[in-house]
């Protein structure tokens, strides 16, 4: 049985007439087992790779032998099903027309599996909604599948009328996750991101073939591992209160202020989606209408909920103090994850400006981003910035944009962006 | 040979166990769980409790469950902040409300300018309005330790020896007043020594408080007084009156000729020169009796309230603003009148009604002197 804990970080401590409280809030799950088994709800896997005529014939067999090996990931039992894409979406395994479009995994449908994807020719476009919607309509077929992932591998730029990939976005978002994996360097990071954010998923790019195969098991493994469903962030705010924002700073910067349900007036859901053994931390900022100094007031509940269940709660709190010394201090844990969300905001604003031929904009934000990166002690973003620009003084934020620049590393840095990093947590 | 009850090794053939009193080794007594509760009410209670309380014995008040929101009136949670606004419920010892009886109830409150509440109040009443009510109000000394302990400690003491009916002596009004100034010296005695019971030995700033008890028996109100918390009594029309006598610096100056409002706001004007407590030197109460003949309210509070409206009359004025004859309603109204005054030190009112009927207006002996708990009078 899962097991739900919360920890608050906040400077509770607000100037006579302050009204802003901000805080993190940890929740880490433990015993969260294995996707399907907790009694809820079985889980469903659909793998979709790009059949279209661009996968070159390198990419094409890096892809065959990564879905397969996705495959020997899913835990026998699983409900699953292979998506072909292209300009059209072709359901590749089970090999059925009518009835439930998923089956369970055992060593034979495994087998089939993964003939069926050897079969795999590349041919036609890239039309991804059709992809999505397909994947929908198969969960749907199997209506005891609660927990719904995808694993989607593209190669290229989608090529539909604008709007239809956003419209199937917002058909599959709240119903299934999705995990995005992008081959070589002739797709689009803003694009795939869209997607995978809006589905609580992950993005990034594989640069060369011979990595898939790893990527593809490691995703697997940890949708597999996802024992809990679905979870959402549930915020109680008080009367008269506003939510500035909600967003997940940890893993990675995700906001989800726009992705609230309304539960009650008073009290708001905001996807997680499934959770495995993990932590994550949430930003969320309030504001709320400024008491009496010596006053204490609760400025949020935040809690996980599970359905209707609160599995773990953390309490936001805000009392207004004159002692400067108190209301002064900026905890730790704000303060690095608000450079973490700028440095994300930097990169990608730094990155677009590039693409669009604005060095001088480029050069100011992917420098700020340098410096963000080294205060927050972001080696990663540390070490994908350099490969793009040259640092000629990492504390002042001062940087010349490189002349040449391999696009797999531009693109690199942008999936990587949002990833965040941890400080030792004490506290506060 | 052991005891089969506490463990203590216990001589053979004993009889009885030295330690614990426990029966011992009697093989013919009838098992116990033959006996059923019907059958026998006081069922598995220690035959050492006390089996029956005499009939003229004030109840405890009963125990009151999470107020609402003292902002907004919502819920509270149990994570004890408002469903609502969020505001943090005081904790029960910072904010807490007695209402023994309808026509008896009273407010203790932190204030706005303490961190802690370092007075205490504890009530009783009969249920039957102007019959009997005690109540005592107590206010810990906030440059000593622990005193917000000590002082809940000292109220509720007090309050068991008060318990009963005052005596009547030889029932005389004299042999009356002087039995009565007894048993109000004796709880003043019992608060004293709860105080030094919960006192740390060590404490180098020992706990101490002033003591204010009120006993209000038909239409007799006999007062007791330690330090400078205070009984006022406040008729709907007539000249209210304050019972007790501060021992204070203040209330000395004032008995020399300094004018009130300039003793009472002086750099002394809190200093008490009585209280209670380890290191207190004298802690005999001045007492005294009132014979109530009209129609209005009995109030025992600390300085956190009076400091507002120290003379009977400004007092009286709050009293008849409020517009209420519920007593709850008026110890909130008194307490919220205090804390928008400033509230620089915690409050206490605590309030007994007293409605005389109409053709009553004059006392008379059987009045005045009969007791509800059936004490011997002279009639």
């Amino acid at each position: 049985m899962a097991e739900f804990t919360a920890a608050v970080y906040q400077n509770e401590f607000l100037a006579d007439g302050g009204t802003d409280v901000n805080a993190i809030v940890t929740v880490t799950c433990k015993g969260a087992g294995t996707a399907g088994q907790a009694g809820s709800g079985a889980a469903g896997e659909i793998i979709i790779v790009d059949t279209s005529g661009s996968m070159g014939p390198a990419t094409m067999a890096g892809a065959k032998e990564a879905a397969q090996a996705a495959l020997a990931e899913i835990v026998d039992g699983t409900w699953f099903a292979v998506i072909a894409g292209a300009d059209r979406a072709m359901l590749a395994y089970p090999q059925v027309s009518s009835g439930p479009g998923m089956t369970r995994m055992d060593a034979k449908a495994r087998q089939d599996a993964a003939d069926a994807i050897g079969r795999f020719i590349g041919s036609g476009g890239t039309a991804i909604s059709t992809w999505l919607d397909l994947a929908g309509q198969l969960f749907n077929s199997v209506p005891e599948v609660t927990q719904r992932h995808v694993l989607l591998l593209t190669d290229g730029e989608n090529r539909e009328r604008p709007g239809r990939l956003d419209e199937a976005i917002n058909r599959a978002t709240g119903f299934f996750q999705a995990d995005c994996r992008g081959a070589g360097t002739d797709w689009q990071v803003a694009e795939i991101r869209r997607i995978a954010q809006a589905l609580l998923g992950t993005v990034d790019i594989i640069p060369r073939p011979a990595e898939m195969k790893a990527q593809f098991e490691e995703i697997m493994r940890k949708a597999m591992a996802r024992g809990v469903a679905d979870a959402n962030l549930r915020v109680w705010t008080p009367q008269g209160a506003q939510v500035l924002f909600v967003r997940q700073v940890s893993p990675t910067v995700e906001d989800l202020t726009a992705r609230r349900t309304p539960v009650n007036p008073l009290t708001g859901d905001y996807p997680t989606g499934a959770w495995s053994d993990e932590a994550r931390d949430y930003h969320v900022a309030i504001r709320v209408p400024a008491k009496a100094i010596g006053q204490e007031q609760l400025a949020a509940r935040v809690q996980l909920a599970l359905g209707d269940d609160v599995v773990t709660q953390a309490l936001v709190k805000a009392t207004w103090s004159n002692n400067s010394e108190l209301t002064t201090r900026i905890d730790r844990q704000v303060a690095h994850y608000t450079g973490q969300a700028e440095l994300a905001d930097m990169i990608q604003e730094g990155l677009a400006a590039k693409a669009a031929g604005d060095e001088a904009t480029a050069t100011t934000k992917l420098g700020r981003a340098v410096q963000l990166a080294a205060e927050t002690g972001n080696d990663e973003a540390t070490s994908k910035l350099k490969k793009v620009v040259d640092v000629d003084n990492e504390k002042e934020g001062t940087v010349r944009l490189k002349r040449s620049v391999e696009k797999a590393d531009e693109m690199a840095l942008d999936t990587a962006s949002t990833k965040t990093t941890r400080i030792r947590k004490e506290p506060s | 040979m052991t005891c089969p009850s506490c463990g203590a090794s216990v001589a053979a053939g004993a009889r009885f166990c030295e330690s614990c009193g426990a029966q011992l080794g009697q093989p013919d007594a009838v098992p116990a769980a033959a006996v059923t509760v019907e059958d026998h009410p006081l069922g598995d209670a220690p035959i050492s409790a006390p089996t029956r309380k005499p009939a003229s014995a004030l109840p405890d008040p009963p125990p009151v469950g999470r107020r609402p929101c003292g902002e907004c009136g919502g819920d509270v949670g149990p994570d004890l902040y408002c469903l609502e606004c969020g505001t943090k419920a005081p904790s029960e010892r910072d904010h807490f409300r007695e209402q023994p009886a309808s026509w008896v109830a009273g407010v203790c409150d932190k204030g706005v300018g303490k961190s802690r509440n370092e007075d205490a109040m504890a009530l009783l009443a009969a249920p039957e309005p102007g019959s009997r009510a005690v109540l005592v109000v107590m206010d810990g000394v906030s440059n000593s330790v622990d005193s917000d302990v000590a002082s809940l400690a000292g109220a509720r003491a007090a309050r068991e020896v008060l318990r009963m009916p005052l005596p009547a002596g030889m029932g005389t009004t004299q042999g009356r007043q002087a039995a009565g100034a007894k048993v109000l010296a004796d709880a003043t005695a019992a608060a004293n020594t709860a105080i030094v019971a919960v006192t740390d030995p060590d404490s180098p700033n020992p706990a101490s408080a002033t003591f204010s008890a009120a006993v209000l028996e038909g239409r007799q109100v006999s007062w007791a007084n330690i330090g400078d918390s205070r009984t006022y009594w406040i008729p709907d029309a007539g000249t209210p009156l304050q019972l007790s006598i501060d021992d204070s610096v203040a209330q000395e100056q004032m008995a020399a000729g300094t004018p009130r409002e300039v003793a009472e706001t002086g750099p002394q004007a809190h200093a008490i020169t009585k209280w209670l407590g380890r290191d207190s030197e004298d802690f005999v109460p001045s007492v005294g009796t009132l014979e109530v003949i009209e129609s209005g309210w009995l109030l025992a509070c600390s300085d956190g309230l009076w400091n507002y409206c120290s003379t009977p009359e400004a007092m009286a004025d709050q009293v008849r603003a409020a517009a209420t004859s519920d007593p709850a309603a008026l110890a909130l109204a008194l307490v919220a009148f205090a804390n928008a005054s400033g509230g620089h030190d915690n409050i206490t009112a605590a309030l007994a009604r007293v409605d005389l009927g109409h053709n009553d207006q004059t006392p008379t002996p059987a009045a005045a002197q009969g007791t509800p708990g059936g004490e011997p009078t002279d009639g």
